[in-house]
């Protein structure tokens, strides 16, 4: 097994004290408010980490490269699961937004009992309105 | 004859051409367990995808509920597991098993400290009844104004509990390895178990990686 390669110590340190260092950057960075680049920052800094793991301390850059190819090929199906789930839940219209306000995901979630409806922008809902009044005109 | 060269170490299973080859057998499937993981983790980071387009206003709401300060903590202690894991195999591939125990110990320890303050905030939220779907009762002067908040808690308890999971499995694994190595059982001629788990340990540490921004520093 001598034919191993062996990653110096010096590697290993140089990489946990950048980990440590990007982790201090991602909480520094989320207290400023960038808008929707907040969370596009935050995910590419977790991707650096998460590359400096893979490549170093997994051993990924000295290995033979169909380990890094299976790693990438569970990253490009998640890439594809992602993909086509959103192709439904982003193009819904009304069918997908706002559930609550159609139909609440969990009556029984205890603070539905002292909470009123309210759609996502936090205003009030009638519960009483539509469906309820066409079945008052069947009575 | 299935028999091999009578010199050969007696870890190599006869089935293999020589102890290299088995290494970078068991190595890449490893490799297509960790993808089995990954697919397992995307199925909830799917959720946690759509369900924070859906209701965008309320994540960031929702998550000023989580203590950044022990979501930070645990980052810290998470990846300097991962560093004195890797140090663990370092010392091995070296012969030194002294270190390697060491390391091995301190890494169990590392785990134990997560799941200590994983425990503090579970109970915390236990108490306040900041939990996942209709067991969520939390009507704090900062959580009246939310929406749903009870799918926040959902996935943010199904994700961060299978991951403490992972950790609480890694524990077991690691706790054998200082078995194994104590016992004199891994050399650097053999450590290949301790690269594997090791390899799965990191995979824990990669997945946290995702899941404290996602969890604790949106915005």
């Amino acid at each position: 097994m001598s034919e191993h390669h062996i990653t110096p110590l010096r590697t290993y340190l140089i990489i946990a004290a950048s980990l440590l260092f990007l982790s201090g950057v991602t909480v520094w960075v989320s207290y400023i408010d960038l808008g929707s680049f907040n969370i596009v920052l935050a995910m590419f800094v977790a991707t650096v980490k998460a590359s400096l793991v893979a490549f170093f301390f997994m051993h990924l850059l000295w290995d033979d490269k169909k380990n890094l190819i299976m790693f990438l090929m569970s990253l490009m199906f998640f890439g594809i699961f992602v993909t086509i789930t959103m192709l439904d839940t982003a193009f819904r219209g009304d069918l997908g937004l706002n559930p609550e306000t159609k139909d609440p995901i969990n009556k029984r979630a205890a603070f539905y009992d002292t909470l009123p409806l309210t759609d996502t922008h936090g205003h009030p809902v009638d519960e009483h309105s539509g469906k309820h009044d066409e079945d008052k005109d069947h009575h | 004859m299935a028999h091999h060269n009578p010199d050969a170490p007696s870890h190599l299973k006869h089935y293999f051409h020589d102890v290299n080859q088995q290494y970078e057998t068991s190595k890449f499937a490893m490799w297509a367990f960790i993808l089995t993981e990954v697919l397992t983790f995307a199925g909830l980071f799917v959720a946690y995808i759509v369900y924070r387009s859906w209701y965008p206003n309320m994540f960031i709401d929702a998550h000023l509920l989580l203590d950044v300060n022990k979501g930070l903590m645990n980052t810290i202690v998470l990846i300097t597991s991962s560093l004195t894991m890797a140090l663990a195999i370092w010392a091995i591939q070296k012969n030194n098993k002294r270190l390697s125990v060491l390391m091995l110990a301190a890494t169990f320890i590392f785990a134990l400290v997560f799941l200590g303050i994983k425990y503090l905030e579970y109970s915390h939220k236990f108490e306040v009844g900041q939990l996942p779907g209709e067991f969520y009762s939390y009507m704090g002067p900062d959580a009246v104004h939310l929406n749903n908040p009870h799918i926040f808690f959902s996935i943010y308890f199904i994700m961060t509990g299978l991951h403490g999971l992972h950790v609480a499995i890694g524990m077991g694994l690691i706790a054998w390895l200082i078995y194994s190595t104590q016992k004199g059982n891994l050399t650097s001629e053999y450590y290949t178990p301790m690269e594997m788990i090791g390899i799965f340990w990191h995979l824990v540490d990669l997945i946290w990686i995702y899941l404290f921004p996602l969890f604790y520093l949106i915005g």
